[in-house]
């Protein structure tokens, strides 16, 4: 609820003599457009040409990482479907074929039409599994052709691990329900 | 009743009950894993310790005592005063959940119970967010209990509740505890699996995720389910329920506490006994038999067809030839409905109550007791609404009669025109009612799968499954107890109860209480529940 005390009112400051006149701000504009004529041009010819980007946060595409042993490293734990604001992200999870994990994904499918590209799933994921990467010249013909599926995702992890390869987290795995490996102990000071 | 003092508010409780107990009714939030309401008491976990007023020894001067006291063990008393807000309790629950998460997983991200996990809650609340141990943690093994079950052992807070589920409730005994102290771990005999009909409690009272439903494992996170509170259809005591589905679909069901019922509990049979509900071979669309030809009509223009073709019926052979056969599957609303409309059209038709499944014995549990003494009991009576369809024939009158003078005086070529109401998961039309009611003039049926009689009828509809409906069944004891729909019905249907409603001459949407206001004004037994609906309290 605001007050009346809690609103200030701000009068529109009075206007010089030279303000007024209007000409030395249309010089001084002008003076603004020589000075960019003549100074390096920050526009590229998109897309014979491309901007270098910042690829540790640029939020692009999605990828699902693989493991050290190709295996896709999501532990199907819903976590970045939960944290999803616009609901794009639809997983159907399983018992893993794999020792040393619990579940995993058999479905995967983010829709990336729908998706905002907020990078809250990427926050979300304790297996730093999906990320978010440097690319961004998204295009199909269809929409069915734009709902990733896990394959497609692993792909995009593929194209881009030269270009921002995986962190590989000390915290992996979950190996197990025991977790008793010594990488789950320690780096993030969770331990129980 | 008797009046303590907790945290200096007096309350008031029954007496005899564990102040814990009266303690969590009054509202507290008291944390506890091993206490179960439904369960005989060990105070084993000492997370819900308190501090007592005692008198002193000497001076008899009334004081809070130097040691702590389990609030599940320790019964009220008149005057008592107790309190769990001080700070020795408080260091308590702290140094408890540091001794239980020392070795508990932090797989919570994986762990089916995450979301409804009272570790998980109490750590959150009372836990430290770094352990102090330096040891590895002590792994248990993961181990395949049961043909429903899996047991995470590492998971395991060793409250003992499945165990005594086991021995107490179900009489089954196939749980125990081997090994020791740090060591010890919840088993089962070698050779011996839990497979027992009341087996899926142990995953509803196991307060972490060291139990498991096969039938639920990975298949959603809990909190995208939502739940309607609904009565089990499997049997006819009338159990209590919580339907949680998630995108339309069921997940899994839940009992509900309902006192004088299933208490806490359920079976294996209604608790897994919902499959059906998702076939896809269910009947989802009215289908109209046009001279040869089947066409299914509007929802809107089948009222107008179904009377104009009875009244034809009635015109032709006389209102003493129609009848309706209520199911046991129906709730009592739709039963009233239904009726109501055949009499209207026909007021001599007869009012014949549905096929009731009879399955073996009663099963009375804890096994080897006698009906008297059973804490749950599964009945041979495989329908959920049969005094509720006797109710409403009974109150109708006229002529009525059971499932088989029905098949009797079909058999004799009674009836020319027929409504027969299914609902049944399973096969049930005898081939004597099939072949005589093949060859009457007009045959509604409304099931919710094919059948020798749908083949036959001239108008078929959709039956909904009971997680699609809403209205109230009436057990085996005459408990009159209301349901909630929880899904959405198959594309192409409609509930039963809204193309009933409409038959009947009401006009808008069908809800089980609007109707049940109606039936009080007719039938006594709907008035109490009516009025104020028995709505049992959720309690874990």
């Amino acid at each position: 609820m605001i007050e009346e005390k809690d609103i200030i009112n701000v009068d529109e400051p009075e206007l010089t003599a030279g303000e007024r006149l209007y000409l030395p701000q249309i010089a001084g504009g002008m003076r603004t457009t020589l000075r960019h004529m003549f100074k390096k041009k920050i526009t590229v010819q998109y897309p014979e040409q491309k901007r270098e980007l910042r690829t540790e946060n640029y939020r692009g595409v999605h990828r699902l990482n693989r493991d050290e042993q190709g295996r896709v490293a999501c532990v199907a734990c819903f976590m970045c479907q939960t944290a999803c604001p616009a609901h794009c992200i639809h997983i159907v999870g399983a018992e893993s074929p794999w020792e040393d994990r619990e579940k995993y994904p058999v479905q995967f499918d983010i829709d990336e039409l729908r998706c905002i590209y907020c990078g809250m799933c990427e926050e979300a994921c304790p297996v730093d599994a999906i990320e978010l990467t440097p690319e961004y010249d998204l295009v199909g013909r269809t929409r069915e052709e734009m709902i990733f599926d896990k394959e497609k995702l692993l792909m995009v992890f593929d194209r881009t691990k030269e270009t921002k390869p995986r962190k590989n987290p000390k915290i992996t795995g979950y190996s197990g329900t025991g977790c008793a490996d010594e990488h789950t102990v320690t780096e993030r000071g969770e331990a129980h | 009743m008797a009046k303590i003092t907790i945290d200096n508010q007096e309350i008031e409780c029954r007496d005899g009950i564990p102040v814990l107990q009266a303690a969590l009714e009054a509202g507290w939030d008291v944390p506890h894993y091993c206490y179960h309401p439904g369960l005989s008491v060990v105070a084993s976990c000492r997370l819900c310790l308190m501090e007592m007023q005692l008198p002193h020894p000497k001076t008899r001067e009334m004081g809070w005592a130097p040691k702590l006291f389990p609030s599940c063990q320790t019964p009220v008393k008149d005057g008592m005063v107790v309190r769990f807000d001080s700070g020795a309790v408080e260091q308590n629950q702290k140094a408890c959940m540091e001794y239980f998460l020392l070795n508990h997983p932090l797989d919570c991200p994986v762990c089916d119970q995450a979301g409804e996990c009272h570790l998980q809650d109490y750590s959150y609340k009372f836990g430290e967010s770094e352990s102090r141990m330096h040891d590895q943690k002590q792994v248990n093994p993961k181990k395949d209990i049961g043909p429903q079950t899996l047991l995470y052992s590492d998971r395991c807070v060793m409250c003992t509740r499945c165990v005594r589920f086991a021995e107490e409730v179900s009489g089954t005994e196939e749980l125990c505890i081997v090994n020791r102290g740090g060591r010890a771990e919840i088993d089962i005999f070698p050779g011996i699996p839990l497979d027992n009909p009341m087996q899926g409690n142990v995953v509803d009272v196991c307060p972490v995720g060291a139990l498991l439903d096969k039938d639920f494992l990975f298949k959603k996170r809990v909190w995208f389910l939502e739940s309607g509170d609904s009565v089990c259809p499997g049997c006819s005591t009338g159990c209590a329920i919580r339907v949680d589905q998630s995108d339309n679909r069921v997940q899994r069901l839940k009992p509900r506490y309902n006192p004088g019922v299933n208490e806490w509990w359920m079976c294996d049979e209604g608790r897994f006994g919902w499959k059906y509900v998702h076939d896809v071979e269910r009947v989802t669309r009215p289908r109209l038999r046009r001279g040869a030809e089947m066409e299914t009509p509007a929802w809107e223009s089948l009222g107008e067809i179904v009377r104009y073709r009875f009244e034809q019926q009635v015109d032709r052979h006389g209102a003493a030839k129609v009848a309706v056969l209520l199911s046991p599957m129906m709730a009592c609303e739709e039963a009233w409905l239904l009726a109501k409309f055949v009499r209207e059209l026909a007021p001599d038709a007869t009012i014949a109550t549905g096929f009731v499944p009879m399955v073996g014995e009663e099963r009375c549990f804890p096994v080897g007791c006698n009906a008297d003494d059973a804490k749950f009991v599964i009945r041979r009576e495989k329908c959920p609404n049969g005094r509720g369809v006797e109710l409403v024939a009974e109150h109708f009158g006229g002529s009525t009669c059971d499932f088989d003078g029905f098949v009797t005086k079909a058999g004799e070529g009674a009836f020319e025109a027929v409504w027969v109401v299914g609902g049944y998961s399973e096969e049930w039309v005898p081939k004597a009612l099939a072949t005589s009611l093949a060859k009457i003039e007009m045959l509604v049926v409304q099931d919710m799968f094919e059948s020798a009689l749908t083949g036959e009828a001239e108008l078929v509809l959709p039956a909904c499954a009971w997680v699609e409906r809403d209205g109230s069944f009436v057990n085996h004891a005459g408990l009159i107890q209301p349901f909630e729909r929880a899904i959405n019905v198959p594309d192409g249907a409609r509930r039963d109860g809204q193309y009933l409603f409409g038959l009947a001459g009401f006009e808008g949407l069908y809800s089980g209480a609007r109707v049940r206001a109606l039936m009080a004004e007719e039938m006594d037994a709907f008035r109490e529940i009516a009025e104020a609906p028995r709505q049992p309290a959720h309690q874990h």
